[in-house]
């Protein structure tokens, strides 16, 4: 198996309607972490999962996922999905739910069986297994609905908002299930809007926007160019000092009697002798850190402040109505 | 296998979570007991088991007659009125939600992306929906099985037959309900098709029925008629065809090949199920010996009326409708984005 368990080009969907969802979307998922999809309403997301899913026929879609070509259905035993907005039947208990997807997956009764009590357990349901669907809180389905996911042990997991309507505790206990998910191998393939989240998980990102792929790679190598030091100082600097550091690139303000200085630079290494000067003219330095962009600044700067992500062919997105818009 | 099995299973479990399924089966068991409560004596029939009796000089006990009529009462009675009419229209709102449901998004989308194709998806989840209808047809079947051992001492399988007849009639309107529910996802309008896809086969059928009637056993039992005049007339003679009706009802007859049978197919039982060697379409070998020329006459043309279709057109045509309209069904299914 090589060190890419999804890779595809050229992804294409248009809707009939003209509403074109994906125009040549190209994406590669390294194996065994955890990736997150990111994008504003209507990006093509949730289209793009539902194509690897075979759940939407793309008008064109070139490449493979765990080795074999998109659609390919016995290939789908090793893939785990939990979809946006998941309704489960309400007349089966939690357990049932995770033993008829397993079944549906060609899984054994009695594997299935052995496999639903890890799972219940796995996701904190193991007291409520034996409840209906119809009895749970929608935080309960979604545990479930995750457990469902794994009920195949699949190689890799897809989650459409998987945190959705879910409390904070269960988000915390969500976020150790996938790291422990990642832990045994897996590759979790996730669709969120928080993106505050998926920074704290995410091994490596893509955004999508309009249907387009605008960024991919590890949040660390997409944040690099955004890399910098703040050095904050108290106390009056030469003028000579101030125009040997302006020279090299720093940004300088003075604000309550403190000097903030920014310097966009990769490595510290240049930022040494700097210290020793400032150090030799008495200056105290009260903090020197790095910063880089979070993932929402970096979302926000890839997809810029346009409207919902999907177009039409040969037409511009509708922007946001003007109410919403003073909002 | 393994995952035919559990859509099966999902479907009982669908079933079995329905009240109205459970209110059906109750009154088909109450229907049942009613009808095995139905004895006979040498003085006559007992009812609600031997609470009343009506005295009756040839529907005795271990006569031929009471056997004829304690299977008349379900062929011709039981069969297409409860369940060919009422419990299947009971069965349709309790199953139409069924696809509509399954179609939903949320709920497809976990069914669609594990591996097993969508044709069989499809092909499962309908015969699934079918179980119902065979449900409560067996254990109808199972007790009118019983009651006839207990009764006339005769253990007829053939009974049984009502099963794969009926559950192929409901089968027939369930899949036009299918159709609009993949079409549409709705099922007040899938129920609402359905219900009226059936209407008009049923106008049809009857229309077909009582032409063959006007046209060819009316006039073996003497009984002539003036269209024009609106009249009729009987006589001890057997008569001619109207050459007009029989030209009429040839047309009846051709327009009625396409659609589905469910009236024939609720009565082709009476072909499957038969009493001392006879099925119970062959009326004049249950006619007493003293039976008149005319009643023999009479006789012979409701048999020539109930075997006016052979089996293989009744099922055949109504197999091809179903072929037809789960096709498109399936169709649209394998191809639709979700």
């Amino acid at each position: 198996m090589s060190d890419v368990v999804i890779d595809i080009s050229d992804a294409r969907k248009r809707y009939r309607g003209g509403v074109e969802a994906l125009r040549g979307v190209s994406l590669q998922v390294p194996k065994g972490g955890i990736f997150g999809l990111l994008g504003p309403n209507g990006a093509g997301k949730s289209t793009l999962v539902k194509i690897l899913m075979s759940i939407v026929h793309p008008n064109h879609c070139a490449g493979t996922m765990l080795g074999a070509p998109i659609g390919h259905k016995p290939t789908l035993a090793q893939v785990g999905y939990l979809p946006e907005h998941a309704r489960f039947p309400e007349y089966l208990r939690g357990g049932e739910v995770i033993r008829y997807v397993a079944g549906l997956s060609g899984i054994s009764r009695a594997e299935a069986c052995v496999k639903t009590e890890q799972l219940l357990e796995m996701v904190g349901m193991q007291d409520w297994g034996k409840q209906k669907m119809g009895t749970y809180s929608k935080g309960m389905k979604q545990r479930i609905g995750l457990a469902q996911a794994l009920a195949n042990d699949p190689e890799i997991v897809f989650l459409d908002e998987p945190t959705d309507g879910v409390d904070p505790k269960g988000r915390l206990e969500m976020r150790h299930v996938l790291m422990r998910m990642r832990e045994e191998g897996r590759t979790v393939f996730i669709n969120s809007h928080l993106l505050g989240e998926l920074e704290m998980i995410c091994d490596s990102v893509a955004i999508m926007d309009k249907g387009e792929i605008v960024q991919q790679g590890t949040i660390a190598q997409l944040t690099e160019k955004s890399r910098r030091y703040e050095l904050i100082t108290r106390g009056s600097m030469s003028e000579g000092l101030v125009q040997r550091l302006k020279e090299k690139g720093f940004q300088i303000r003075h604000e309550m009697g403190q000097d903030f200085m920014i310097v966009y630079e990769s490595d510290p290494e240049p930022i040494q002798p700097i210290l020793d000067a400032l150090r030799g003219e008495g200056v105290t330095i009260v903090e020197l850190r790095e910063l880089r962009q979070s993932l929402e600044e970096l979302f926000m700067e890839s997809v810029g402040a346009g409207g919902v992500g999907g177009s039409r062919k040969g037409s511009t997105p509708p922007s946001l109505p003007r109410k919403e818009a003073i909002k | 296998m393994r995952q035919v099995f559990t859509i099966l299973w999902d479907s009982y479990r669908l079933l079995a979570a329905k009240k109205l399924f459970w209110i059906v089966l109750f009154l088909t068991v109450l229907i049942a007991m009613m009808y095995a409560s139905i004895g006979f004596t040498p003085q006559g029939i007992s009812m609600l088991f031997g609470a009343y009796e009506i005295n009756n000089d040839i529907i005795v006990e271990g006569s031929m007659f009471a056997d004829y009529f304690y299977m008349m009462i379900f062929t011709n009675y039981l069969v297409p009125w409860w369940l060919g009419l009422f419990a299947l229209v009971l069965a349709l709102i309790s199953v139409c939600p069924v696809f509509p449901d399954f179609l939903k998004t949320g709920s497809i989308d976990v069914a669609i992306s594990k591996p097993i194709s969508r044709q069989l998806l499809f092909l499962v989840k309908y015969l699934g929906s079918l179980l119902f209808v065979a449900v409560q047809v067996l254990v109808f079947c199972a007790i009118v099985f019983v009651a006839h051992g207990m009764r006339l001492d005769t253990w007829n399988f053939e009974v049984f037959w009502a099963v794969p007849l009926l559950t192929l009639v409901f089968s027939l309107i369930y899949s036009v309900a299918v159709l609009v529910a993949v079409l549409t996802k709705s099922t007040l309008f899938s129920l609402l098709v359905a219900l009226l896809v059936w209407a008009v086969t049923l106008s049809v059928q009857w229309t077909e029925s009582l032409m063959y009637k006007a046209a060819y056993v009316m006039p073996a039992s003497g009984i002539s008629i003036d269209v024009g005049g609106g009249n009729a007339s009987k006589t001890n003679q057997e008569l001619d065809a109207n050459a007009d009706i029989v030209g009429f009802y040839n047309i009846v007859r051709k327009a009625a090949i396409p659609f589905p049978k469910t009236r024939d197919l609720t009565y082709l039982l009476k072909k499957k199920v038969s009493v001392r060697g006879n099925d119970m379409t062959m009326m004049s070998a249950f006619l007493a010996d003293e039976a008149s020329a005319s009643d023999v006459r009479e006789a012979k043309a409701t048999e020539d009326y109930d075997n006016r279709h052979s089996t293989a057109y009744i099922v055949g045509s109504s197999l091809g409708f179903e072929v037809f309209i789960l096709g498109i069904a399936c169709w649209v299914f394998v191809r639709k984005d979700f």
